[in-house]
């Protein structure tokens, strides 16, 4: 099963600028995808289309065969909360909750934290934050931050991760700590994993690389 | 969402705790309010019962009518008259008791009933004369319609039964004529005639132009006394339920030429004084909700813009648009019930403590305020704190279901 994109076309603004200008990808089940181009060139506005959370101008997506813009508002936030992980540049943590209730923030949607809690601490620990559980988002340093929002994003073990320059506002020590999170998510887990990023040494991790100029695909290879 | 929402409340404590005071102090102004003006209207409305029956029968005064006279000496030929007749054809009386009595016997919206005499007399004491109204009753029937035992502060009602000329005077007239219980008092209709009348009593209705005016008396002794033996112009009812006494009345009415009156209809221009005072009371009672409900607008929408990414990102692990409108609503509605709950409670506390305040005024009974606690004040004050939580979240429990986690994340970053 894979997330298709057909002749994707997303205009912005009145009059219309094109900013994916006919896009066709497909990303495989446990593929790791690296999107990486230059500012503005489209590469995280192609990120929210793929991951529901934009709807193309024109063209067809499909996940696993469905077409999340037929879906009911409804259906599209379960398909959301129960198939895709989001982790952005910024954590958005709730600062009103503990790391641990931050965690499992997903699986409160319908009743489930008390089920997943073991699992959450389990992801605490396979980060290296055990200790911070129970700390504020105010009381963790940027790169624990991060960390715990990447544990929110996998702690429904969806499918499809999505990374929107997952490292952008953190040093290269914690850059690198979260990059290795990620990618032990793909490989040991299995997790497909989409990742935007504009450093190059990043996107190179990926077992793909798709490069973007002016909203258009250049460049689309497996890396060795 | 429950979860969510008292974390909210709970992180802007000092703002929880404001809105939290204006409902609160919203409900309490309108426990104590309410408490005081509708205590106000039961003490009032007890006083008038007090001297008016549920329904009062009475009778019409029989007006010589120009045109009745016209058509009745004269046919139908044209009559210019000098001097037209007017005036009053005869003393007012009910001139079939018998059928009331049948009536109201049978009656089972009736508790009882008593027929008496009313009529204007001069009291002549010493050298002084005063005017009264003298009200001829039998006290067993009259007791059944209205409590006058308990305002008899010396002797009984019942003294009255046996006659012998003997009355019960207001307190008040009492102390005017300077007399005692036991002394006579000469009683004159206006017809030149003057009778001795022995005080067997006196009561205290707590209202100064009652107990300053009226006497009770036999109803055999104040027909006698009128020349009018067997005669009635008034039947006082009392019913199962007095809230029925307007729709009865009416009912009575159209069936009979006597005046039927229910006890609003005859204090009706003193009970639309209620209805003032329950306009001002709900008036002033909306203005501090509305406050309050802009209170809880206010840290709302400042809320939401604040947690613009909260939602974002609350979105974009699959919460929808209905839930995150639910997250603020509850704490709307978390403030409006518990402001509520408080602000009634400390509102009945009070009204507690005003209920045992002695006045230091004569108010007749035990001189405290009368407070009610009529459980329509306490459904009142907590639905108008509900819905104006309910209104004041709704707009940007709304607002906050309509952004989208794309623009934010967009606008934010």
């Amino acid at each position: 099963m894979t997330i298709i994109a057909k002749n994707v076309i997303k205009e912005f603004g009145e009059p219309p600028t094109r900013v994916i200008q006919g896009i066709d990808l497909s990303i495989h089940d446990g593929e790791f995808v690296s999107i990486s181009g230059r500012s503005g060139s489209g590469k995280s506005t192609l990120l929210y289309l793929l991951s529901t959370l934009d709807d193309p101008s024109y063209g067809h997506i499909t996940i696993d065969g469905i077409e999340p813009q037929k879906m009911s508002v409804d259906e599209l936030h379960r398909f959301r909360n129960q198939h895709l992980g989001f982790v952005f540049q910024f954590h958005f943590l709730l600062p009103e909750l503990t790391a641990l209730e931050n965690v499992l923030l997903p699986a409160r949607r319908d009743n489930r934290h008390y089920d997943k809690e073991d699992e959450a601490r389990e992801l605490f620990k396979t980060f290296g934050i055990v200790d911070k559980i129970h700390k504020l988002p105010s009381q963790l340093s940027g790169g624990e931050q991060q960390r715990v929002a990447i544990a929110r994003a996998l702690i429904m073990r969806p499918k499809y991760l999505f990374a929107d320059e997952p490292t952008g506002s953190l040093d290269s020590k914690n850059g690198q700590i979260v990059m290795d999170i990620l990618k032990r998510c793909n490989s040991e887990w299995g997790t497909t994993l989409v990742l935007v990023t504009h450093e190059a040494e990043y996107a190179a991790m990926a077992q793909r690389e798709v490069f973007l100029i002016d909203g258009r695909v250049t460049e689309n290879h497996t890396t060795s | 969402m429950l979860f969510l929402a008292i974390r909210h409340l709970l992180s802007r404590k000092k703002q929880t705790v404001l809105i939290f005071l204006g409902i609160s102090l919203g409900t309490l102004m309108f426990t104590v309010i309410s408490g005081m003006q509708l205590g106000m209207r039961e003490f009032i409305e007890a006083r008038l019962l007090s001297n008016t029956s549920h329904i009062q029968i009475s009778a019409r005064d029989n007006i010589i009518d120009r045109d009745e006279m016209t058509e009745r000496f004269y046919g139908n030929q044209p009559v210019d008259w000098l001097v037209p007749p007017a005036g009053k054809r005869e003393e007012a009386h009910i001139m079939y008791p018998q059928g009331w009595f049948d009536r109201l016997s049978n009656d089972p919206n009736v508790t009882g009933y008593s027929p008496s005499f009313t009529m204007n007399v001069i009291i002549s004491h010493r050298e002084s004369k005063y005017p009264s109204s003298l009200i001829g009753i039998i006290p067993t029937m009259y007791q059944q319609v209205m409590d006058l035992q308990k305002y008899v502060s010396e002797g009984r009602i019942t003294d009255l039964s046996e006659g012998g000329n003997k009355v019960i005077i207001g307190v008040s007239m009492l102390k005017k004529l300077g007399s005692q219980i036991g002394d006579n008092i000469l009683i004159s209709s206006g017809l030149g005639e003057l009778r001795p009348f022995k005080i067997v009593g006196t009561f205290s209705m707590g209202m100064e132009q009652i107990d300053d005016s009226l006497m009770f008396a036999s109803l055999k002794d104040v027909q006698t006394l009128n020349k009018t033996p067997g005669q009635i112009n008034g039947i006082s009812v009392s019913l199962v339920n007095m809230e029925r006494a307007h729709e009865l009345a009416s009912q009575w009415q159209l069936t009979s030429r006597d005046k039927v009156q229910s006890w609003e209809q005859a204090n009706a221009q003193f009970l639309q004084i209620f209805d003032f005072q329950d306009y001002t009371r709900l008036a002033v009672t909306a203005a501090i909700l509305i406050v309050a409900g802009f209170g809880i607008y206010n840290v709302l929408s400042i809320m939401i813009s604040q947690k613009r990414k909260e939602i974002a990102i609350l979105r974009s692990i699959g919460y929808p648009p209905k839930m995150i409108m639910e997250l603020f609503l509850i704490q709307g509605i978390m403030l409006g019930v518990t402001g509520a709950i408080i602000g009634l409670g400390i509102g009945h506390l009070i009204n507690m403590y005003l209920s045992t305040v002695s006045l230091g005024i004569g108010m007749g009974g035990d001189n405290t305020m009368t407070i009610s606690y009529a459980p329509s004040i306490y459904i009142e004050g907590f639905l108008l704190a509900f819905i104006s939580a309910i209104l004041a979240s709704f707009l940007p429990a709304r607002a906050a279901s309509k952004l989208t986690p794309l623009d934010i994340i967009r606008s934010d970053v």
